[in-house]
C-alpha cells in the first residue's frame, strides 16, 4: 500500500537530535534510524506540558481513508525560546513534515522538521 | 571559675563559627538570571562510553559501584533499551531529588539569601533549599529520607559548599533506589554528597559533586555539572508535567505508553 509516508529516509546521526528535547520519557519508543516524511494537514497542535504534540491529518490518495498522526515535540517552555508560538502550526496549515516514527508503526512519530506550503522551514531541514 | 571560663570560651567559639556563616545581603554573590545546564541529561559525561545521549542504545558511564551495584546498574541499562526503565521522573508527581535535580534539562535559577540558597528547575519544577544559617543536619533519628534530602552549607568565599544527606530512595521498582538519569543510573540511600557550587564566569555556573555511597561504590564518585546563562530577559514558565501527558508507564510492564488522539494507547 502506498501510503501518505511519500519517502524513507535513512536518517544521520545529525538527525537524532531532536530526541534530546524529549526529556520526561525515553525515546527508546521510536526509530532514530529511520525518518519518514507525511504531507497532510494540521489537525491540532496542542501546545502542552510535558510535551507538544501535532495531529496530522495525511491522506495517501485521493479518496483514501485519512490516517492522523500524533507527532511528539519538545515543551512550550523549550519551544518558545526557540521561536515557536502556538500558532506556529494553525490548523489547516498544509505541512511536509519529517518524523522519527514509532519502531512498532503506530501512526506516531518524534518531530525533526516541517515545511509549509509557503516553503518556510522550521526545525532541521537539511 | 574554670567552668566559667571554659564555657566562655565555647561560646564565643560557637558564635564565631555562626558568624563565619551568615553572610549578609552584599557579601554575597550574584547569581541572578536564569541557567541551562550544558550537554545532554547524561549525568557523568565525563565517564560516559558511547555516542550519543542516555537515550541511546549503547550509552553508558561508570560509576565506581561495586559488583552487587554494577548488576543494578547494568540491569538498568536493558531495560532503558527495552524501553522498559519505570523512570519515576515519568510519573509528573514526584521531584526529581537530589542529586538528579542538577542534572534536569529546562531552566535554571540560584537565589541567594543570607539564610538560605534556592535551587530552582522549571523541569519539574523543583525546590532545593541550602541552609547557611549555622544549622546542621538533624540527629538521625530525626530526619527521614525525601527526594531532595536535607542539606546544609556554608559560604568558602563565593563557593557555597553544601552536605546533603537523607536522599530517599524512590519507589522505583525491586532495587527502590533514587534513579539519576536516563541509562539507569542509581544510588542507595547510604548517599552522600558534597557539593561546591560558584559561578565560574560571567556566562557560567558550575557544580562539582563529591558522592560518597557505602552501600553502592567502592570509591567516591567526582561529577561537574556546568549551567550556561541564557539571554537576559529569559522568562521561566509552568512546567505542568501532568498537563497533557501523553506517555504514561503502564504500571503493569513498565513500558512508557504513547497515547493517541483519543487517549488510547497506539502500537502493540
Amino acid at each position: 500500500m502506498r501510503s501518505v509516508i511519500v519517502g524513507v529516509i535513512v536518517a544521520c546521526g545529525v538527525l537524532a537530535a531532536s530526541p534530546a528535547l524529549v526529556a520526561h520519557h525515553a525515546g527508546t519508543m521510536f526509530n532514530e534510524d529511520e525518518t519518514k516524511e507525511l504531507v497532510g494537514t494540521v489537525k491540532e497542535f496542542q501546545f502542552t506540558n510535558p510535551h507538544s504534540w501535532i495531529q496530522v491529518v495525511v491522506q495517501a490518495t485521493p479518496g483514501a481513508q485519512p490516517q492522523e498522526w500524533s507527532v511528539e515535540w519538545g515543551s512550550p517552555n523549550q519551544l518558545s525560546r526557540q521561536g515557536i508560538r502556538p500558532s506556529t502550526f494553525a490548523s489547516g496549515t498544509k505541512v511536509t513534515m519529517r518524523v522519527h516514527p514509532m519502531r512498532d508503526g503506530s501512526a506516531a512519530g518524534i518531530f525533526i522538521a516541517a515545511k509549509l506550503d509557503d516553503g518556510k522551514t522550521i526545525g532541521r531541514w537539511e | 571559675m574554670k567552668l566559667l571560663g571554659i564555657g566562655c570560651v565555647g561560646l564565643l567559639l560557637a558564635a564565631a563559627a555562626l558568624g563565619a556563616q551568615a553572610q549578609s545581603h552584599d557579601a554575597l554573590p550574584d547569581w541572578s538570571g536564569v541557567w541551562q545546564m550544558q550537554g545532554g541529561t547524561v549525568f557523568d559525561r565525563a565517564t560516559v562510553k558511547g555516542e550519543g545521549g542516555a537515550l541511546a542504545h549503547g550509552v553508558r558511564e561508570q560509576p565506581p559501584y561495586n559488583a552487587e551495584w554494577q548488576a543494578i546498574y547494568e540491569r538498568n541499562l536493558k531495560l532503558r533499551d527495552a524501553d522498559r526503565l519505570p523512570d519515576p521522573i515519568n510519573t509528573c508527581g514526584t521531584p526529581a531529588g537530589f542529586p538528579r535535580i542538577m542534572n534536569l534539562p529546562d531552566t535554571y535559577e540560584f537565589v541567594v539569601r543570607p539564610e538560605q540558597t534556592w535551587i530552582l528547575t522549571e523541569n519539574g519544577p523543583n525546590t532545593m533549599r541550602i541552609y547557611t544559617d549555622g544549622r546542621q543536619h538533624p540527629a538521625p533519628q530525626d530526619r527521614w529520607p525525601t527526594y531532595t534530602g536535607d542539606s546544609v552549607g556554608h559560604w568558602e568565599g563565593d563557593t557555597l559548599v553544601f552536605d546533603t544527606v537523607s536522599t530517599r530512595m524512590s519507589h522505583y521498582p525491586e532495587s527502590g533506589d533514587t534513579v539519576l538519569d536516563r541509562t539507569g543510573l542509581v544510588l542507595s540511600d547510604a548517599a552522600h554528597v558534597v557539593t561546591r557550587l560558584r559561578r565560574l564566569n560571567d556566562e557560567t555556573m558550575e557544580a562539582r559533586m563529591v558522592i560518597e555511597d557505602s552501600k553502592a561504590f567502592t570509591a567516591p564518585w567526582n561529577v561537574t555539572k556546568t549551567y550556561r546563562k541564557l539571554p537576559k530577559g529569559t522568562r521561566v514558565y509552568d512546567y505542568a508535567c501532568a498537563e497533557n501527558n501523553r506517555n504514561p508507564v503502564d504500571a503493569a510492564t513498565g513500558k512508557t505508553l504513547l497515547l493517541g488522539p483519543d487517549g488510547k494507547p497506539l502500537g502493540k
